[in-house]
């Protein structure tokens, strides 16, 4: 730990507030996941420039003047925490938002903070942001080191960074494998939105749901073949029992993408069924793609069109199943009334009958 | 009013993109007020937060209409060629309206149906059927315990949605007031067709309104 804070100082003696980033993030990570606290550690010692990620870092935004944020960083350095920071947990957090809006609106004071600082400082930006960079360039070495530690160095290395700020990241690969899959995710639905913008404006003609579904889940997949000589380390990192709740939640955010804009509105079991059948589908080809060896992984979409196919036969058949269970049932209710008339239990025409007989009988 | 929507509306399409106020201006299904907003139904959510209450509280609202739905059903199965039938009929056939309406909110906003859907089939068919079996008045007690669950269940969400923020959820707010208001008279028509006659009535309606609390409760979560 001490050995840490060492490392941790003398990258920030290299880079001057850009490290400070680091350092004070491991000496207060008191929270059990580091990785789960989106925001804010960091907001609090930083002054968020960016207005496009201001919503984000509007919790202790305030740090009007030079005095209050060096004071806040000490507190940082000497391990207090700051109640801003507990506050300011998950991304969009609506309870601390509020309160700290008007603060962030005299956030006006950042540019004269730099200017009385005199450096010419570059952007600040959140501890999300910075976590961010570093993931996306230490996927860069992940063919070359796998999802590891040395990934994560070599990445921040790229950035100029010093390689003790892996230490941001206490759970290593999970946290880059997540931060994978939620890019190849929003890099899917952007792509399945402006497809569905193409069609709703004209100038594309819709699919049919199986061949939607089918090149959804291609260029999904498509997606792992950089990655793909190190990807059963990804299926087994994802499937740690401290993974494996992000893991599952991105999993059915894809689903659920998916089947949204392949126009699936339903309100009833089939919300469930379809999903879980796509569930299936993407995962056995997923596991069936890391033993493909042929040209273009040919085999793999292979496979693909013909568990599309049975999900077809499936839905067909049950349809079909569900028509003749009704004519059955309905044969069946007539064949009920039939007997029901001939056993004299109707009682309409029992009472007639009778009414019928007795007049008979006092006729004759 | 309809026709003092309709020139709100176009006074205030100016303002907005044509086709935004085009959709605003097309009738939408059931006798529900033309929204003056760009959007439909529910606000944008801002935060995770907002979107998981707001998921909640529809998601209960949906299973809630389906379980009446079924309940409708079920009397009718017992019911429907006796001289309740009609009434009977249009007081499902309001309620079918309320499960359209709910349906079209969740699929526009991609709200998850809770999972139990099947589960609040079968149980409320034979509670209807089986109420029906023990008499009309017994039929008549069930409809009163269960709207009277639901209209209560609809004033806490009101009441919650109130105390967030009334404005940012008006149209909500307006479905669900409408939606209470005919529950509510479901309810009445159940006490004027002699719904406390019924022997056990105190039993039966309780019962019934604790099963019903226990179903919302779980259709919240699951």
């Amino acid at each position: 730990m001490t050995a840490l804070l060492r490392g941790l100082w003398v990258g920030r003696a290299l880079r001057g507030l850009g490290s400070v980033v680091a350092a004070p993030c491991t000496t207060t990570v008191t929270t059990p996941r580091c990785n789960t606290l989106r925001r804010g550690l960091y907001s609090s010692a930083l002054r968020p420039q960016g207005d496009s990620k201001a919503d984000k870092t509007s919790s202790s935004a305030a740090a009007p003047s030079p005095t209050n944020l060096h004071e806040r960083y000490r507190a940082h350095a000497a391990g207090g925490q700051d109640t801003t920071t507990a506050a300011g947990s998950l991304q969009g957090e609506a309870s601390a938002e509020p309160a700290t809006e008007p603060e962030e609106a005299s956030s006006s004071s950042d540019t004269s903070y730099q200017d009385q600082s005199g450096e010419q400082e570059e952007e600040y930006e959140t501890e999300e942001q910075l976590r961010g960079r570093i993931l996306t360039a230490a996927l860069g070495f992940v063919p070359l080191h796998g999802w590891t530690m040395e990934a994560f160095a070599a990445g921040a290395e790229t950035l100029g960074m010093s390689s003790a700020s892996t230490g941001m990241f206490d759970n290593g690969a999970g946290d880059m494998v997540s931060h994978f899959i939620a890019h190849c995710n929003s890099q899917l639905t952007e792509t399945l939105a402006e497809r569905h913008e193409q069609v709703r404006l004209g100038h594309a003609e819709p699919k049919e749901t199986a061949d939607f579904l089918r090149d959804a889940v291609e260029t999904r997949l498509r997606m792992h073949i950089p990655y793909i000589e190190k990807w059963p380390q990804v299926m087994s990192t994802l499937l740690l029992p401290h993974n494996l709740p992000d893991g599952l939640k991105h999993l059915s955010h894809l689903v659920d993408d998916i089947w949204y804009y392949a126009g699936d509105r339903s309100t009833d079991m089939s919300w469930y069924t379809k999903r879980a059948a796509l569930t299936g589908i993407y995962k056995t080809t997923e596991l069936v793609m890391l033993r493909d060896s042929s040209p273009g992984f040919r085999d793999t979409w292979n496979f693909l069109d013909n568990r599309m196919r049975d999900i077809n036969n499936m839905a067909s058949t049950a349809k079909r199943v569900q028509a003749t269970g009704e004519a059955v049932v309905q044969g069946l209710m007539g064949a009920a009334v039939t007997l029901k008339n001939l056993a004299g239990m109707n009682k309409r025409h029992t009472c007639n009958i009778l009414v019928f007989t007795a007049a008979q009988a006092s006729v004759s | 009013m309809q026709r003092a929507a309709h020139g709100a509306l176009q006074h205030w399409a100016i303002n907005v993109n044509l086709s935004t106020a085009r959709q605003c201006l097309k009738p939408r299904a059931g006798p529900l007020l033309v929204t003056s907003r760009g959007y439909s139904v529910l606000p944008p959510p801002r935060d995770t937060e907002e979107k998981a209450m707001l998921d909640r509280m529809l998601r209960v609202d949906h299973a809630g209409e389906y379980g009446a739905n079924r309940i409708y059903a079920g009397q009718m199965a017992v019911l429907g060629r006796s001289k309740m039938g009609p009434l009977i009929q249009q007081m499902w056939d309001q309620e079918k309206k309320h499960l359209a309406k709910f349906s079209e909110i969740l699929a526009e906003n991609r709200v998850r149906p809770t999972i139990l859907l099947p589960i609040w089939n079968v149980t409320g068919f034979l509670l209807g059927a089986s109420t029906a079996l023990l008499g009309k008045e017994a039929a008549m007690a069930c409809t009163v315990a269960v709207e009277e669950t639901i209209a209560a269940h609809y004033n806490s969400q009101i009441r919650a949605l109130m105390e967030e923020d009334p404005d940012r959820y008006t149209e909500l707010l307006t479905i669900i007031k409408e939606f209470r208001d005919e529950e509510l008279e479901h309810h009445d028509t159940g006490l004027e067709h002699n719904a406390e006659s019924v022997p056990g009535y105190w039993l039966l309606k309780n019962a019934i309104q604790l099963g019903c609390r226990a179903a919302i409760c779980i259709s919240e979560r699951v």
